[in-house]
């Protein structure tokens, strides 16, 4: 029983691959990062878990928006693993 | 052609991607490092790129313009990594058949790619490397 709830919980999260880009990069110090959550959540969700694992980007939090493979998104958008996440910082290419 | 290169950027390489002789009009937009910059002067801008997203969020725009004007050929190249003060961060080439659209898709295809597209640029000088304020995508 023991063991069903331990693979259970396993199959229950998910490892997301953040990418980090501009600023925020360096903030953290690394381009991609790594969050665990529970499968199903939204981006709204893992947004939070990202500001908690990485307290020193909550003075960027409404300085940024996510794109879930390739494309910016909601905060109620669900994401899985597969999906590509980025925080992308205000633009200012040309 | 739409690209995003680590490359320097040449004007006669796009002249030649726009060739195309039922066009009667070409209009070309070059973007270059210039001395002053957001935080004073500067002596070099770092361009970072979401490279697949800016390729494909350049196509969007492409597209779109395509679809305003009917235009012939565009070539939007936009270069990263470090660039010196004179050096091209982007050229933005179109031909049409008549200027109107060729000046009117150029003018839209770079307002676009300075609000839409994810790049950012870093002004660096001797006293001071700062990431410039943008857009938020929308």
């Amino acid at each position: 029983m023991g063991k069903l709830n331990l693979r259970s919980n396993v199959s229950d999260n998910d490892k997301i691959k953040v990418r980090l880009f501009a600023i925020l990069r360096e903030v953290v110090g690394e381009g991609e990062i790594t969050i665990t959550v529970p499968s199903g959540v939204t981006v709204s969700y893992l947004n939070n878990e990202i500001l908690k694992k990485y307290p020193q980007l909550r003075s960027f939090s409404n300085k940024f928006v996510t794109s879930v493979n390739c494309k910016v998104t909601t905060g109620d958008t669900i994401i899985t693993s597969s999906d590509e996440i980025a925080l992308l910082p205000p633009v200012s290419g040309g | 052609m739409i690209r995003i290169t680590t490359n320097h950027l040449s004007l006669q390489d796009v002249m030649r991607e726009l060739e195309d002789n039922s066009a009667g009009a070409l209009s070309i937009f070059m973007g270059n490092v210039r001395t002053r910059g957001s935080f004073g002067n500067v002596s070099e801008i770092y361009y970072e790129a979401y490279s697949e997203m800016a390729e494909e969020k350049m196509r969007e725009i492409e597209n779109e313009a395509q679809t305003k004007w009917g235009i012939k050929k565009l070539v939007a190249i936009h270069r990263i990594g470090n660039l010196k003060v004179g050096e091209t961060s982007i050229i933005i080439g179109v031909s049409s058949e008549h200027r109107h659209e060729a000046f009117e898709a150029c003018k839209y295809i770079i307002n676009n790619v300075k609000t839409r597209v994810p790049i950012w640029k870093k002004e660096i000088s001797e006293e001071s490397q700062k990431w410039t304020d943008g857009i938020l995508i929308g």
